[in-house]
């Protein structure tokens, strides 16, 4: 919120530098978002005398002027404006001079010299609201009398500062210069000097003879008063009233309503003004609208009311919505001669709500938005009836209409001056608290401990102790506040979640997998890029409501789709050799929680491609994980959709499927434009860890040698050799140590449609050095039931 | 003559030979043509036979002495020259150390993960336990039970994605602290990291989905200098011992007295500079008294105890720790950002 120094200043007294003001407001809770020096642009321009002015002896337009700016000799300045002449009171911008289109320099102009610069309105960027006659073609002549050498920033109310504070939401109360004042008065320890509100009325007749106001909705309107203005003299603005106005970014439009927009940035109450012989039956009533109801605002918009909102009524029809605009039907006119006042207090949700539905906010509906306190709705009308005196824009009728059925009123809080301080962590005496609290207006009594306060009626938000803490601890100075250890001890840690995360991202960043991060959003487009089958849940995600747009309407179900966009995107920037991978919740919309939310799981999903992937590699990464935790897996048959049908395998540990793998499948390469073959696992580390079998005692070392035996078996090409090494361990047992396999050979030495797989085993006895005639019998297993499970037969 | 000339020219032909052996080959078939078993100085000693019983023994110690000669000559020789051998055999093999090599290559994870887990170890190692709850939360633990009652500003669909009228994608970690109020005794402390989503249009400081650390102290006599103290212990952690700790008046619906946090301003240490808008001080995160009101909700007596909560924004300080100026860059998965962080 913008507030006008000048303005303030006239309120409280700011006896600092801005900067030390700045400072001392933030510190107490009114933040301060910039101060804008009005007058940056215009600087050193002063009021002088034309005492001479003769033509430029070359030239047929300029005219050579000696000027008294009253200091030292007069100046000698050229002007090319035609009306320029001798006598006149004008705006002399001296050498050095500051203006908006740049820095005045002494000069020759065809040859004679020129110390300065006589200024138009336009030169000096004056709004024509600042000074009517800035408009005016040629330079500025002041028609008034000023002293001369006067800083024309001074005539034009451009000599002023703007402070935009940063209002709390739970202070509404400081939406206004008063407000500001009163935290300013507070913060500097100044006196505040808010004006007395007086109004004279006219004395002759009531309000009752002009206007009647009805409230059928008084849920949505706790307090509304009008007052009448007769004889309305509608004309232009002081010149105070348009800078203060001007300065808090709004323009001024005639005496009445300046009066309004004045009053409501004084004293935060939005008034509205009715030109009330365009209300008919002279009866506001105020109520909801009916579905379908149509208005036209101010601003000439038409709306049609979805049923609900509250609006101003005559006995027509809507002509306002409450809080929010008035109607083009009643609105001020050169012609308007009596004014209708109105001041209310509307409940901020409904304001809010219509606002939001309707697409638009006005300075009025903001501030109920706020919340305006309905205490004090008589200040702002009696403030703007005072203000009509003061401007001489019409005269008031006595009588207040004021329909407020439920007073609201502060209770006093009782607090305890021991739990305030040990709450802060400070040390503040009850006599100081109860000094902090009377600056801000509270009625407090101390009995000994015990603290009594009742907030001022334009405080809405205090109702218990911790606020009275919060407003002692504020002007006591949160700096004040120690900084004290955290007493006792407590076993903190991270959780098993974060745990397995961990050991995931330890082990992946060994393998170098970098972790990426997209968002839980997705379209659903992108699952049905995976080629899913129709019935899988992945189909199925949980949709937002309020989407951001059609890509992120609805909750991932997988983190593949997030990977291969990463994957997709690296290699659109020519990134190789990518090895990536997220780790994330996913949203399973199908499987309910018992709160009927969707089950969130901890998914991890990796990606690779380039010179040195393949399918292997990604079966590595994915197998490292489950041998370092200990899961005992098999490899076993994959289906994703997403997958190369022949290059996707599952491990699987009792059953339970830990981990699939597989290159991506063309047809998802090109869905998500990947250029190249692409390698993901997704894995599920909670079941992982579940498979996970404990760090048991260490076993001790073998002390008999290890004796190796290497020998080739022919069988089918399409046989999987996976199948035959778990029934070469399962046949050797458990003096079987390793089995490795050291090369696959197809070729016509070992028949058409058949390989050669080699494989090495080692061997070792716990207690003794196996013999020749062990080790035979071992290997006679193993041929064995090589032989008879898949006809395997030792190569020749 | 004979033997005693004969020791004489064997001694010379070694003394020469050896002079021009140049190899360990070589040396080897001098030994064996001096000391071997056909060799001439087991020749010699066969033809003693010839001498006399007076003269053997004395001829006998000369061709001894000329073993032990010859053998340690050669030995010499050859220690020499396997170590001339080695020494040429290492120049030979002498490779250009600056010859680039591809590093093997280590991932990391993702920057906010680095700074989570420093922020997480500040914490555990005061005490707290890390607690995690749902994304897709319940209005009653996202809004009601910490203040937000319905028709709050806060719950406009501007800032809130909705499921249904019940159910939202939690705004805030505060949640996870409402659920632990609800189902534990004091005293509780804990942090709550997370995903959360606010209905913001994604640009250079923006992101509908971005990360928090929420803590939470509930004890008695807990004050806000309690707050302070566990704050600057973080950043001291995080930004180094010479940050400072300033608290300024805020407010939140779920704390009183509520404070938002400054700390030192990291790039100029406090001198001014245009990170801080030369104030010298940054804006880091907001705190404050867990409101009574809330306590009293979540089923914990608010007479008895008291409490504070603070809340991060986690790529707001990820940000300020790297000085990464757009956090598009965080979600978009470039190889080239992530290769950046250790």
């Amino acid at each position: 919120m913008k507030v006008s120094m000048n303005l303030l200043k006239k309120y409280a007294d700011i006896l600092v530098s801005p900067a030390e003001y700045e400072s001392r407001m933030i510190m107490t809770g009114t933040g301060v978002e910039g101060i804008e020096d009005l007058g940056e642009k215009l600087q050193n321009v002063v009021v002088g005398r034309v005492l001479t002015c003769e033509p430029h002896p070359d030239s047929d337009h300029l005219h050579v002027c000696t000027v008294d700016v009253g200091q030292g000799e007069p100046l000698q300045i050229v002007c090319g404006a035609p009306n320029v002449a001798a006598g006149q009171l004008v705006a002399v911008a001296l050498i050095g001079a500051v203006l908006p289109g740049g820095t005045i320099k002494k000069g020759k102009l065809r040859g004679v010299e020129s110390c300065g610069m006589l200024c138009s309105g336009p030169e000096m960027g004056v709004p024509v609201e600042l000074y009517p006659s800035v408009g005016e073609a040629g330079i500025l002549v002041f028609n008034e009398d000023h002293p001369l050498g006067t800083d024309v920033r001074d005539i034009f109310g451009l000599n002023d500062r703007v402070i935009d504070f940063e209002i709390l939401a739970n202070r509404p109360d400081t939406l206004c210069v008063w407000g500001v004042a009163r935290e300013t008065a507070a913060a500097m320890n100044t006196e505040l000097h808010l004006p007395e509100i007086t109004v004279k009325d006219c004395g002759e007749g009531d309000i009752s003879d002009f206007a009647r106001v009805e409230v059928k909705d008084s849920d949505l309107c706790p307090r509304y008063a009008a007052r009448v203005i007769k004889n309305v003299r509608i004309g232009e603005s002081p010149a105070w009233l348009r800078q203060a106005l001007h300065a808090a970014g709004m323009r001024s439009i005639n005496n009445v309503v300046d009066i309004t927009n004045f009053v409501m940035m004084e004293t935060g109450h939005p008034m509205h003004a009715f030109d009330l012989s365009k209300v008919r039956g002279s009866h506001i009533i105020v109520r909801r609208a009916q579905k379908g109801e149509l208005l036209r605002t101010l601003d000439g918009k038409d709306h049609t009311l979805q049923g609900g909102e509250l609006l101003i009524c005559d006995e027509q029809g809507p002509t306002g919505l409450a809080g929010i605009m008035g109607g083009e039907e009643s609105e001020i006119t050169e012609g308007t001669a009596t004014v209708l006042f109105e001041a209310a207090a509307f409940d901020r949700t409904s304001i809010r709500l219509t606002a939001r539905s309707l697409g638009f906010r006005t300075e009025a509906s903001g501030h109920f938005e706020r919340g305006v306190s309905p205490a004090t709705v008589l200040d702002g009308l009696n403030r703007a009836c005072q203000l009509v005196n003061e401007l001489d824009a019409g005269d008031v009728v006595p009588g207040i209409i004021d329909l407020y059925p439920e007073p609201v009123q502060n209770q006093p809080i009782t607090a305890s001056v021991d739990r305030i301080n040990r709450r802060a962590g400070v040390c503040v005496s009850g006599e100081d608290m109860v000094s902090i609290l009377k600056k801000l207006q509270f009625d407090v009594k101390l009995d000994g401990d015990t603290l009594t306060a009742t907030a001022p009626s334009f405080r809405q938000d205090v109702d218990g102790e911790a606020d009275l803490c919060e407003e002692v601890l504020r002007y006591a100075g949160y700096d004040l506040i120690p900084t004290t250890a955290l007493r006792g001890a407590a076993n903190g840690g991270r959780s098993a979640a974060m745990l397995q995360n961990d050991y995931a991202r330890a082990l992946l960043s060994g393998m170098g997998f970098y972790e990426t991060m997209t968002f839980s959003f997705l379209a659903k487009k992108k699952l049905e890029m995976l080629n899913l089958a129709e019935g899988d849940d992945r189909l199925n995600p949980l949709p937002l409501r309020n989407p951001l747009g059609e890509d992120s309407a609805y909750m991932r179900t997988t983190l593949l789709c997030g990977v291969l966009t990463t994957a997709a995107t690296n290699m659109a920037h020519g990134n190789a050799d990518v090895r990536i991978y997220e780790l994330g919740k996913v949203f399973d919309n199908v499987h309910r929680t018992e709160e009927n939310l969707p089950t969130e799981k901890n998914a991890l999903c990796l990606c690779a491609y380039g010179p040195k992937e393949d399918f292997y590699s990604m079966r590595v990464a994915a197998e490292a994980l489950l041998a370092r935790a200990g899961v005992n897996y098999v490899i076993r048959e994959n289906e994703e959709p997403f997958f190369h049908p022949g290059r996707r395998a599952s491990l699987v540990c009792g059953g339970t499927v830990i981990a699939e793998i597989g290159e991506i499948h063309p047809l998802v390469m090109e869905n998500y434009e990947l250029t190249q073959r692409a390698y993901a696992a997704l894995i599920d580390l909670p079941a992982l860890f579940d498979c996970a079998a404990p760090m048991g005692h260490v076993k001790p070392i073998a002390r008999f040698p290890l004796v190796t035996r290497d020998i080739a078996l022919v069988m089918k090409n399409a046989q999987p050799v996976g199948p035959v090494m778990e029934a070469m361990k399962q046949a050797a047992g458990r003096m079987l140590e390793d089995i490795q396999l050291f090369d696959v050979f197809r070729g016509v030495q070992v028949g058409l449609g058949n390989k050669s797989a080699a494989f090495s085993l080692a061997f070792r006895a716990e207690d003794h050095t196996l013999t020749d005639e062990e080790i035979q019998r071992l290997m006679n297993k193993v041929l064995k039931a090589c032989k008879e499970q898949f006809g395997a037969e030792i190569r020749a | 003559m004979g033997m005693l000339d004969e020791l004489k020219r064997l001694d010379q032909e070694l003394d020469s030979e050896l002079k021009q052996t140049d190899s360990l080959s070589s040396l080897e078939a001098l030994r064996v043509k001096m000391l071997g078993k056909k060799g001439q100085l087991t020749a010699l000693l066969r033809s003693m036979g010839s001498l006399s019983a007076e003269d053997r023994p004395k001829f006998g110690q000369l061709i001894n002495e000329r073993r032990e000669r010859f053998t340690a000559l050669l030995d010499e020789k050859q220690k020499k020259m396997q170590a001339l051998e080695q020494e040429m055999r290492l120049k030979a093999e002498q490779v250009d150390v600056t010859e680039p090599r591809r590093l093997p290559e280590v991932g990391t994870p993702h920057p906010n993960t680095l700074v989570l887990n420093e922020v997480v170890d500040c914490f555990t190692g005061l005490g707290f336990e890390v607690v995690e709850g749902p994304e897709v939360e319940l209005d009653h633990y996202n809004f009601e039970l910490l203040n937000i009652p319905k028709n709050h500003p806060a719950r406009d669909a501007q800032d809130t994605f909705y499921i249904d009228d019940n159910v939202v994608l939690r705004t805030h970690t505060s949640p996870v602290q409402a659920r632990i109020m609800t189902t534990r005794k004091p005293p509780i402390r804990i942090i709550c990291p997370g995903r959360v989503y606010r209905a913001d249009e994604v640009d250079a400081t923006h992101s509908p989905v971005f990360h928090q650390i929420e803590g939470l102290v509930i004890d008695e006599n807990i004050s806000m200098g309690d707050l302070k103290a566990t704050l600057a212990a973080f950043a001291n952690r995080l930004y180094g011992k010479d940050i400072d700790v300033r608290f300024r008046p805020s407010f939140f619906p779920f704390t009183e007295p509520s404070a938002e946090v400054d700390l030192t301003c990291v790039s100029c240490r406090g001198k001014g500079c245009r990170m801080c808008k030369n104030t010298g001080w940054i804006e880091v995160l907001g705190c404050g008294m867990v409101n009574p009101r809330v306590l009293d909700m979540c089923g914990i007596d608010s007479k008895k105890y008291s409490g504070f909560a603070f809340g991060i924004g986690l790529e707001r300080i990820t940000m300020l720790r790297y000085g990464i100026q757009d956090m598009r860059l965080m979600y978009e998965g470039d190889m080239r950002f992530l290769r950046q962080f250790r």
